[in-house]
């Protein structure tokens, strides 16, 4: 049974509430355990009517359907064609038209089991604190715990950064004419020559423009496949730093190798 | 209380200063005098048993493979508002059921997910491979050679498992993979080299 719901408002109108369904088979198993069924020897028909029923309801209430869902739906009424048509005599014998579905939600049953028990787990979980809770606190001997950044790390500070740009259509213009990588690898090299080491956010200060910035990005992980710098993170979802690395300075990119953005 | 012998005091002193579910081969390196894991054991259930019977708010568990001091659950109350800043937000019902796939049958593709599932999946997979729950563990060998997903440390710490063993049920759901295959998974959070 789905234990989630969602609560669907609008100003001025009713607001139901309405099991939510992580998909078509998660919907079958409710429906099959909500009538007591056999999951071995599912009703089609039934189960098919009320199937079409419940998505019927969600469109009554404008609730977007997955294509699953109707996948799903044409699936049934396929079986159930399948079923009411007589079988030729040789084909008697043959596997139950059902079978390949009954697999489908006995094996999606028991992933559903075993996450229901990680969802007890995790309450459990949030009733302990540990030293691990607070590991978001930066120390000064890191050097010896660094983590490896991984691209989603990277793209997540990012789009962090991203965040903070007023949005679309503020009310100043900047005429830029060209940025290219290698420029803001420059910026990126003299800042480092300076201070050895900087905030990840602090390459991207300068010129809080959009385009610029995801120039910068591109830059800052060209300029780490080249080792010239190093990103480091000291805990998990930690702020990342970005220092000088083992060939900084070393192999320059040659004038309009990177991709010019106009 | 009895007084607390030289090692438990070394001991609860590495667990107290660790951040992260500490390995017993990992305090055999840092010293302390202890000449096997046995013996490291054995001093983890005598210091227990003290704090037990002196009543201490904490208690030192096994998780991840490794040892943890954590407070018991009745302190949640008052602890709870002090952790919860940096708490990240409960699993939605999708990741969990998508993680429990992984849990079950790593090292397993997207297209395998979406399958079992019944649904798309790529939204949910990126958020727990952001939350380090998961990571990529490699690529299949056959057609289009899709990623494959593995669960991480992470995920056993997050759980408060000591292993994958811990999972329920496995004549259930399927034979569990044994520790041995998960250790090669890396550090919490690391995806492990492609093979």
């Amino acid at each position: 049974m789905a234990d989630g719901s969602v609560t669907h408002l609008r100003p001025g109108r009713l607001s139901v509430k309405l099991p939510v369904f992580e998909g078509p088979l998660d919907l079958l198993l409710y429906l099959v355990e909500k009538n007591e069924l056999e999951i071995y020897d599912i009703p089609i028909a039934a189960i098919t009517h009320q199937y079409l029923e419940y998505l019927q309801f969600m469109e009554e209430l404008n609730l977007e359907i997955a294509g699953e869902f109707i996948l799903m739906a044409a699936s049934l009424i396929r079986l159930k064609a399948q079923l009411l048509l007589p079988r030729p005599e040789l084909e008697r014998e043959a596997v139950d038209p059902r079978s390949e579905l009954v697999e489908a939600l006995l094996e999606y049953q028991k992933y559903k089991r075993a996450s229901e028990f990680l969802a007890r787990q995790e309450e459990e979980e949030r009733k302990l604190a540990t030293r691990q809770d607070f590991s978001f606190i930066e120390r000064k001997d890191e050097m010896i715990l660094e983590k490896s950044v991984n691209l989603f790390d990277l793209v997540a500070a990012f789009q962090k950064i991203l965040g903070r740009l007023p949005s679309e259509g503020a009310a100043y213009e900047i005429d830029y004419t060209q940025v290219s990588l290698e420029e803001r690898a420059a910026v990126i090299r003299r800042l480092l020559e300076q201070k050895t080491e900087v905030a990840f956010e602090e390459l991207f200060v300068d010129l809080p423009v959009r385009l610029i910035m995801v120039v910068t990005f591109l830059a800052v992980l060209e300029l780490a496949k080249r080792q010239e710098i190093y990103i480091l993170q000291s805990s998990p979802f930690g702020p990342l730093r970005v220092r000088t690395g083992r060939r900084f300075g070393a192999a320059p990119m040659e004038e309009g190798n990177g991709p010019a953005v106009e | 209380m009895d007084q607390l012998s030289n090692k438990g005091s070394i001991l609860e002193a590495l667990l107290f200063a660790a951040e992260e579910p500490l390995p017993a081969r990992d305090i055999l390196l840092l010293g302390g005098d202890f000449s096997n894991e046995v013996e490291i054991e054995e001093t983890v259930l005598a210091l227990n048993q003290s704090y037990a019977e002196t009543g201490r708010a904490f208690i030192i568990r096994k998780v991840a493979g490794g040892y943890q001091l954590a407070t018991l659950p009745e302190f949640a109350p008052y602890v709870s508002a002090l952790v919860s800043k940096t708490r990240t937000q409960k699993l939605s019902r999708a990741g969990l059921e998508t993680l429990s796939i992984i849990a079950y049958r790593q090292p397993v593709s997207k297209p395998v997910i979406e399958k079992l599932r019944g649904v798309e999946s790529s939204g949910v997979l990126s958020t727990l491979l952001e939350r380090k729950l998961v990571a990529i563990v490699g690529r299949e060998v056959g057609l289009g050679r899709p990623l494959l997903f593995g669960t991480t440390l992470g995920f056993l710490s997050y759980f408060g498992m000591q292993d994958l063993s811990a999972l329920p049920r496995p004549e259930e759901v399927g034979p569990v993979p044994t520790a041995e295959a998960a250790s090669p998974l890396g550090g919490a959070g690391q995806p492990a080299g492609a093979p």
